[in-house]
C-alpha cells in the first residue's frame, strides 16, 4: 500500500495529485469494496448455516429418509398429514401450549416487577450483590441447572420429598407423575431464565433521563404515577424486545430441562414440539417427519412474531 | 407497600422512603435466597461424604467436609476432557464471533454501501429463526464434512448466531461522535485503518461484554453438542453430566455429580461476577430497541 511522506494513506483528492490514474482507481476500488469485506463473513455463514437449512428442511419435509440410506423417497405431503394423526404430536402440541402460556408471562412480567422493586435500592451497597445473585442461574448451562434440580426433585433422596416427609406428608414422585412433571420443568426454566430479562429491564430503567423524572415529581407526580406515566412508556421498547425474543426462544430453551429431568414423559406429559422433533429426527431417524415439524415451528414463530408486531408494537414508544 | 406508593421521593429520581426501602431489601433478600438455594444445595452435596448424602433427615451442611467427590468424579468419567472441551469450544466460538461481528457492526453503523439496509435486515432476521429449525440440515452438513465428534462441528455452525452481538456493537459504535470518524477521513485514513485505529480502541467495553456473553452461551450450549459429540471423550461438561444419571449404580453418584456441576458452574459465575457492571452499562448505552 502506498503511503505518503507524512506516513498516512492519502485521501482520494490528495491521491489524485500524487498517484497515477491506475493506482488511484485501485485505491477507490479497495475503499469501495471494504464494507463488503466487512460484512461478507457473517453473511456467508448466515446463508450456509441458517437460511440454506431453512430451504433444505422444506425440501426434506417432502421425502422419506433415514439419514443413512443413499436414496430419499418422495412422499408429497405425507409427513405433514401423518403428524395430524399422530397422538404423540398432539400431546407435544398440548405441552407446547402449556409451556408458552406459563413461561412467557413469567419471563416477561416477573423480571419487570423485580426490576422496579430493585430500582429504589440501586445505590445501596447490597445492590450489586443482589444483581449477582438474581442473575446467577442465567449464566450457567440449562442442563447443569436441570441436574441441580434433579437432585432436589429426586423421589427417594431429594430435598423436596425430605421436606414433605418431615412435615408429615406423603412423598411425591415429582418427575414421574404426569400431573407434576411438566411443572417441574416450568419451575426450573423460570428459575433459569428470569435473570437475563431482569438485566435488560434494569438497563432500560437506568437509561430513563433523570430530568423527566425530576420535572414530573416537581409537578406533584407520586411514585406510582412516575412508574406508569414516565418509566413504563420509556421502557416499552425493551418490554417489546423481551416479549418477542421470549416467545421465539421459550420452546428451544426448555429442551435441556426436558431432556435431563423427564425425557418428555411420563406418557409425553412434559414434552413439547422441539422435543418431539428431536426424538423423531435423532432417535427414530424419521428425517422427513422431523423436517416437517421444523417447518411448522418456523411458520408458527413467524406468525406469532408478526402478530406481536401488528398488535403490540403500536403501544411501544420509541424515544 | 402502600408507603412505597405515597412516600415523597427525596431526590425525585427514586421512589420509596426509608421504611419502604427496608421492606424492599427484605423482599429482595428473600428472592435472592430462593434463587441461590439450589447452588447452596449443590455445594453442600459436593462436599459431603456418601453417608451424609443419603440420610433420612435433612443435613444442611456437611459435618465432615470432604474433597473426595472431585477426584471421584474424575475417576468415573473423563471430566478433565469435558472441561477442556467446554473451554475450547467456548473460547473459539467467542473468538470467531468477534472476528466476524466487529467489522460487520462497524460497516452497518458508519459505512454507506449498496444494500447496506437490506444486508442488515438479513442479519437481524436470523433472530426470528428458532435454532431447532436448522438442526436437521446442519447435522447432515456437519456429518458430510466429517466434523462429527470434533469441536469444529460445534463451533462453526454456531458462529452465525451473532445477530444480537452485531446489533449491540453497532449501537455502541453509533454512540461514538461522528467527528471522530470525519477527522480520520480528513487525515486520509482508509476504512481498514479506521477500524483498527479509531473504532477498536473506542469500543473495548462493548467488546468485553460481547466476549463474555458469547463465552457464556458457548460454554452453556446443550442441544447441538448433544447431537454432534457422541464420543465420551469429545463431550462437553453440559452434555457429559448426563452419564452420572444413566449409570445403573447412579444412586451412589450424587456427590461426584454435584462436584462436577460445581466445576461446570464456577467459570461462568466468576466471569459474570467480575463483569456485571460492564454488561449493564453497555446495555444502557446501546439501548435495546427491538
Amino acid at each position: 500500500m502506498a503511503v505518503s511522506r507524512e506516513g498516512r494513506t492519502p485521501t482520494v483528492a490528495a491521491a489524485r495529485e500524487v498517484w497515477p490514474r491506475r493506482r488511484l482507481s485501485w485505491y477507490r476500488f479497495w475503499e469501495g469494496a471494504t464494507p463488503y469485506f466487512f460484512v461478507a463473513p457473517v453473511i456467508i455463514l448466515i446463508c450456509v448455516f441458517i437460511y440454506w437449512p431453512l430451504i433444505y428442511s422444506t425440501y426434506l419435509s417432502f421425502f422419506d429418509w433415514n439419514f443413512v440410506s443413499p436414496t430419499k423417497t418422495y412422499v408429497g405431503w405425507e409427513n405433514y398429514t401423518r403428524l395430524i394423526d399422530d397422538p404423540r404430536f398432539a400431546r407435544a402440541l398440548h405441552g407446547t401450549v402449556i409451556y408458552v402460556l406459563a413461561l412467557v408471562p413469567i419471563q416477561v412480567l416477573l423480571p419487570l416487577a423485580l426490576a422496579l422493586l430493585l430500582w429504589p435500592v440501586r445505590h445501596s451497597r447490597a445492590q450489586s450483590a443482589y444483581r449477582v445473585m438474581l442473575f446467577s442461574p442465567t449464566v450457567i448451562a440449562f442442563s447443569v441447572a436441570a441436574f441441580m434440580w434433579l437432585w432436589i426433585f429426586n423421589p427417594l433422596q431429594g430435598l423436596l420429598n425430605k421436606f414433605l416427609l418431615e412435615g408429615g406428608f406423603e412423598r411425591v414422585n415429582w418427575l414421574s407423575d404426569r400431573n407434576t412433571a411438566i411443572w417441574c420443568v416450568i419451575v426450573v426454566s423460570a428459575w433459569k431464565t428470569i435473570g437475563f430479562n431482569l438485566l435488560l429491564y434494569l438497563a432500560a430503567l437506568e437509561a430513563v433521563p433523570v430530568d423527566y423524572i425530576e420535572a414530573a415529581s416537581l409537578d406533584g407526580a407520586n411514585s406510582w404515577q412516575l412508574i406508569t406515566s414516565i418509566r413504563w412508556p420509556l421502557i416499552t421498547p425493551t418490554f417489546f424486545f423481551v416479549l418477542v425474543t421470549t416467545v421465539i426462544s421459550v420452546n428451544d430453551e426448555v429442551f435441556g430441562a426436558i431432556n435431563v429431568l423427564t425425557d418428555g414423559g411420563p406418557f409425553e406429559s412434559s414434552t413439547n414440539v422441539v422435543y418431539y422433533l428431536y426424538q423423531q429426527g435423532f432417535r427414530f431417524f424419521q428425517i422427513g417427519a422431523a423436517s416437517a415439524v421444523s417447518i411448522l415451528v418456523f411458520i408458527a414463530t413467524i406468525l406469532l412474531t408478526w402478530l406481536q408486531f401488528r398488535f403490540v408494537e403500536r403501544h411501544v414508544h420509541y424515544g | 407497600m402502600a408507603s412505597m406508593v405515597t412516600a415523597k421521593p427525596s431526590t425525585g429520581a427514586s421512589y420509596g422512603g426509608a421504611v419502604s426501602k427496608i421492606l424492599i431489601h427484605v423482599v429482595v433478600l428473600l428472592l435472592c435466597a430462593v434463587t441461590i438455594f439450589p447452588f447452596f444445595w449443590m455445594l453442600s452435596t459436593a462436599f459431603k461424604q456418601p453417608d451424609e448424602v443419603f440420610t433420612a433427615s435433612i443435613r444442611w451442611l456437611p459435618t465432615h467436609p470432604t474433597l473426595a467427590n472431585f477426584p471421584d468424579a474424575f475417576r468415573y468419567f473423563p471430566v478433565a476432557h469435558w472441561f477442556w472441551n467446554s473451554f475450547f469450544i467456548a473460547a473459539m466460538t467467542t473468538l470467531g464471533k468477534l472476528v466476524i461481528s466487529v467489522p460487520a457492526a462497524f460497516a452497518f453503523a458508519r459505512l454507506r454501501f449498496r444494500f447496506d439496509k437490506f444486508l442488515f435486515a438479513v442479519v437481524l432476521a436470523t433472530m426470528i429463526v428458532p435454532g431447532v429449525v436448522t438442526i436437521v440440515p446442519n447435522y447432515v452438513l456437519v456429518s458430510r464434512l466429517g466434523w462429527i465428534n470434533t469441536p469444529w462441528g460445534v463451533i462453526v455452525p454456531s458462529l452465525p448466531h451473532a445477530a444480537f452481538y452485531i446489533f449491540l456493537l453497532r449501537q455502541y459504535i453509533r454512540t461514538l461522535p461522528q467527528e471522530l470518524i470525519d477527522a480520520a477521513r480528513v487525515d486520509g485514513a482508509s476504512t481498514w485503518t479506521m477500524l483498527w485505529q479509531i473504532i477498536l480502541p473506542n469500543i473495548k467495553p462493548g467488546i468485553a461484554v460481547v466476549t463474555i456473553l458469547s463465552f457464556l452461551s458457548g460454554w452453556n450450549q446443550y442441544l447441538w453438542p448433544l447431537l454432534v459429540l457422541n464420543d465420551l471423550n469429545a463431550k462437553t461438561l453440559a452434555v457429559g453430566m448426563q452419564f452420572f444419571t444413566s449409570n445403573t449404580e447412579s444412586a451412589q453418584l450424587w456427590g461426584p455429580m454435584m462436584a462436577t456441576a460445581t466445576l461446570a458452574t464456577l467459570p461462568p459465575l466468576i466471569l459474570y461476577a467480575l463483569a456485571q457492571k460492564q454488561i449493564i452499562s453497555t446495555f444502557v448505552t446501546s439501548g435495546i430497541k427491538g
